[in-house]
């Protein structure tokens, strides 16, 4: 990895979206730092992203390398996590039952990531649809649930579903630039995801031909 | 460039920034002039509009108080000068101060300004040298605000008509 990439590209593009993500457009603009839970599914994606090998450590961070450059790769480690678990935050309902399922959708699936151990490409994948569809969820269908903006029918239809799930449902309405910063955060997050130093293949090519027995 | 030269500019550069981000996260402001302000602020570069305070100052005296705080909010724009937001919060003293009640929410606005003042000033401590006053520190003026939103027995006295306005 080229030094302008581990030193200033990707440690301004995690900080970027760690501004981003924590920017809550309702009726003034507020900047929310990430929940306690958020930290700890951030800690699951770093794990996830180091045991499918789309993250080696060991290229930002060894003993052979210079006090500087070891230092660039901390800083890229730290605003990784920072990136990450503000994200999740952005991502996840405010409050009642959508805050709860998908709290515990994310931390089951990226449970479910660490045991199955897929390699950089196939979690890269999945990375995407999640973060996608958790965007969709949140800023596409629960915006519309909780929109002030409808018909009257519609109102009903939206009181009487809050009254049969005892308000649950329903979250705080959101500005209309909400989604279009979330769907930027998300799109600057994953590039820099899939710029970091990745492990590098292991060759069985040098192994087998060492057993060859020919 | 020599690599040991980006990797020297881009740890400040990102230590900088996240600086400037965790200032953000702290300080939470609202608009864009807070935000520059702030900036300012902390490399010791942020004026006060001495013309609008000026502004500001005689419609406080004149007893215009909408216009002097509106004055006031353009000199002090990003809210970062603690002189300022004590004679805003004086203006909220002075609007709902009566003779027979005090405006509890002028009164509620008053307390956020000088609170305001007081967390910006060096140590927690303002003091201002403006003979037209009869309250100078920030102190003074915050109890006085809490005074009147604070409901006592003392409220029902009727000699509380012969108080004066500070």
């Amino acid at each position: 990895m080229s030094a302008i990439r581990e030193a200033i590209v990707l440690p301004l593009l995690f900080l970027t979206v760690t501004l981003l993500a924590g920017v809550q457009l309702t009726t003034g603009v507020a900047l929310v730092p990430p929940s306690l839970f958020s930290l700890v599914l951030g800690t699951m994606l770093i794990a996830a992203l180091v045991r499918s090998g789309a993250l080696a450590p060991a290229r930002l961070l060894r003993g052979s390398r210079s006090i500087l450059a070891n230092a660039n790769g901390a800083t890229v480690l730290a605003t990784l996590f920072a990136a990450s678990a503000q994200v999740l935050a952005m991502l996840t309902p405010r409050s009642g039952l959508p805050l709860f399922f998908l709290d515990v959708f994310l931390f089951v699936l990226l449970l479910n990531t660490l045991v199955t151990q897929p390699d950089r490409v196939r979690l890269l994948r999945s990375l995407a649809v999640t973060l996608g569809s958790a965007l969709l969820l949140k800023f596409v269908v629960l915006a519309s649930v909780s929109s002030p903006s409808m018909s009257r029918m519609s109102r009903v239809m939206v009181a009487l579903f809050d009254a049969a799930t005892f308000g649950t449902i329903a979250q705080e309405p959101q500005s209309a630039g909400a989604g279009y910063l979330a769907f930027f955060a998300v799109g600057l997050f994953l590039i820099g995801v899939g710029s970091l130093p990745a492990a590098q293949p292991v060759s069985h090519d040098s192994d087998l031909a060492r057993h060859d027995p020919r | 460039m020599k690599e040991s030269v980006v990797r020297g500019l881009g740890l400040v550069a990102s230590l900088g920034y996240a600086a400037a981000v965790a200032w953000l996260y702290a300080s939470q402001p609202q608009t864009v002039a807070q935000v520059t302000g702030g900036f300012a602020a902390i490399v010791g570069a942020y004026k006060v509009d001495p013309q609008a305070f000026a502004d500001g100052l005689r419609f406080f005296r004149r007893d215009q108080f909408v216009e002097a705080r509106a004055a006031f909010a353009r000199a002090d724009s990003a809210e970062r000068d603690p002189r300022t937001e004590f004679y805003i919060a004086y203006t909220y003293y002075r609007q709902g101060w009566g003779r027979l009640y005090s405006d509890d929410a002028l009164f509620g606005k008053g307390l956020a300004a000088v609170d305001k003042a007081i967390a910006l000033a060096p140590g927690g401590r303002f003091v201002v040298d403006d003979p037209d006053l009869q309250m100078h520190s920030a102190d003074e003026l915050r109890a006085e605000l809490q005074r009147g939103m604070t409901r006592e027995a003392s409220d029902f006295n009727p000699l509380r008509v012969l108080r004066t306005r500070k």
